[in-house]
């Protein structure tokens, strides 16, 4: 009787105190609920990027069919803001952005059991807006380039009607593809010579082991109108120029193993090789700097290119990045700024526009670091995308 | 990391040049202590012993090891192979580049072909990068930065063997 009682009193005080709670509640407005939400929304992307945005490519070299690129906005302060979509590129692929297009296009390695079973190698189409595979073309024959990532594996011609696409097999040659209706046009060797580089607006031109370029001319319809063999102008064995140019204005600067840049005009049809121009100023030269990394190089809208150098250079220390980033005015031939990295470079992309950035690869952390390209101010780290080996980095188009 | 060898070493190296005497002689200590070890090591001991056999001295799970001078992989010899010898169940390249490096136990310089075993993913193991006469892929021959698992039936890259095929020439 006693306990009937007690329960009774504490269910009229809680009673009370729900009452009163209830009274305080509807003064303060509560809240309505929160509406039910649509499922299945996805994301899209604007069709040309912003200039803050570039690529990261992990070519993930610990587990290589698992390769990915972020899309990603350096102009954002945390993760969840700078990340703005991933599509994968397996196998140690290149991609190739068309912004007239709307499009990425990676060269991708599958076997149909993993890492075996039978081999498919494809040109995968992304759209820029959905990140989605809209199309892809089979490239016969096991032969597509697979290996570090480079700028010009493929590339973008015919008025970016047609991708020229790198083989090696270990022979040597070019498959092309007519983007509209996706599908090869031809395949067109280049014995000896690797890579596609710009020349002319139906063309490009290949270096070749022994310090030519090959220029390939097409006609029309994509078949061989000519191809030229310039003459050597370097030794693959004694003075090696790396095979990543910063391409500006109908040139290609190619810099050297020894600190050279070597102007090549490729306005024309046939790729013609300018004076080559030290990259060192005479103040710095017993430093013994030299170029080094694998996205060594790239330029800005404002006609300068930057370099990532490395002191005490040796034979074999040429991938090894660098400590500074050397930018250089080519009309002038001159060095114009020093950049100081906060550790140390392996890769870099300047970002397009009046105001270009700096994405650098810190290969101690894998971590990205951001540099304004004007003042050469670090700017912020942006880290734990998910990233591994982000080994090429491009600015977003 | 691959690139962390080399930027070790690197970065070790100007360390050396800035530092102190002490530190040098440190350094010194270190390589006379290291020096007097080599003999002692099997390998060269057997030669010793046998004098008409063949030498060579290291580690073949070291970067360092004297064939890995053009390297650029993960040490087969980490991966359940050996320094000329594939893993298990892989598939060895059989096209390549070379380089040629200096034996220093006999020396010699060697012809070093870095056969790629294939068919399994990166062995994740002892990933090491020399690099010493590597040139860009316009020199396929001598080009480390292409995945030669090439003409195997899987172009899936597992790591890097390093085996001596020839005297070099002399220049």
């Amino acid at each position: 009787m006693c306990n009937s009682f007690n329960l009774r009193l504490l269910a009229g005080v809680l009673g009370a105190i729900v009452a009163v709670g209830h009274a305080f509640a509807e003064d303060r407005e509560v809240p309505p609920p929160l509406p039910v939400e649509p499922i299945g929304i996805i994301e899209t992307l604007p069709s040309v990027y912003p200039a803050s945005w570039f690529l990261v490519h992990d070519v993930a070299f610990f587990h290589m069919s698992d390769g990915k690129v972020w899309v990603i906005d350096t102009a954002k302060d945390t993760v969840a803001q700078q990340v703005q979509g991933t599509f994968n590129v397996s196998m140690i692929g290149n991609i190739r952005q068309s912004a007239k297009r709307s499009e990425i296009y990676a060269t991708e390695t599958f076997h149909t059991r993993g890492t075996r079973g039978d081999r498919f190698d494809v040109l995968t189409i992304w759209d820029q807006e959905n990140l989605s595979p809209v199309a892809e073309v089979l490239l016969p024959g096991a032969k597509r380039f697979m290996g570090l990532p480079e700028r010009y594996a493929l590339l973008l011609i015919n008025d970016d009607r047609w991708l020229a696409v790198a083989n090696f097999s270990p022979a040597a040659s070019v498959t092309l593809i007519d983007l509209d209706e996706r599908q090869i046009i031809d395949e067109i060797p280049t014995p000896g010579c690797a890579l596609v580089y710009p020349t002319g607006t139906r063309g490009f031109s290949s270096l070749c082991a022994d310090g030519r370029f090959l220029s390939t001319e097409l006609a029309e319809d994509g078949s061989i109108l000519r191809q030229v063999r310039t003459e050597s102008f370097f030794s693959s064995d004694d003075n090696p120029i790396f095979e990543r140019p910063a391409v500006m204005d109908g040139t290609a600067y190619f810099p050297s193993f020894d600190a050279m840049v070597y102007p090549v005009d490729v306005s024309g049809t046939v790729a013609k090789v300018g004076e080559p121009w030290p990259m060192v100023p005479e103040e710095d030269a017993a430093e013994q700097w030299a170029p080094g990394g694998i996205a060594i190089i790239d330029k800005d809208d404002l006609g300068r290119f930057y370099v990532l150098m490395h002191p005490n250079a040796t034979d074999g220390s040429h991938n090894g990045g660098g400590p500074e980033i050397w930018v250089y005015d080519p009309e002038a031939q001159a060095r114009v700024m020093r950049i100081p990295l906060r550790e140390w470079g392996l890769s870099l992309a300047v970002s397009r526009g009046d105001s270009p950035q700096i994405l650098v690869t810190n290969p101690v952390d894998m971590s990205l670091e951001l540099y304004d390209a004007m003042s050469g101010e670090f700017i912020r780290t942006i880290d734990g995308l998910g990233q591994n080996t982000p080994l090429m980095l491009h600015g977003a188009q | 990391m691959k690139f962390l060898d080399q930027l070790f070493e690197q970065r070790s190296r100007q360390l050396a040049q800035h530092s102190s005497r002490r530190g040098m002689l440190k350094g010194l200590g270190a390589l006379l202590v290291g020096g007097a070890s080599i003999p002692l090591l099997p390998v060269a001991r057997a030669a010793a012993q046998s004098p008409g056999r063949p030498v060579e001295e290291g580690d073949p799970s070291s970067c360092d090891y004297w064939r890995y001078c053009a390297i650029d992989g993960f040490l087969c010899d980490c991966c359940g192979g050996t320094a000329n010898t594939c893993p298990p169940g892989t598939e060895m390249s059989p096209v390549t580049w070379i380089g040629t490096c200096h034996n220093p136990a006999d020396g010699r310089n060697y012809v070093i072909s870095y056969n790629d075993c294939c068919g399994k993913s990166s062995c994740g193991a002892c990933l090491c990068m020399r690099d010493e006469g590597d040139r860009p892929i316009y020199r396929p021959d001598k080009t480390n930065d292409i995945n030669w698992c090439l003409g195997t039936s899987s172009a899936a890259y597992h790591c890097s063997t390093a085996i001596v095929v020839g005297l070099a020439f002399e220049e």
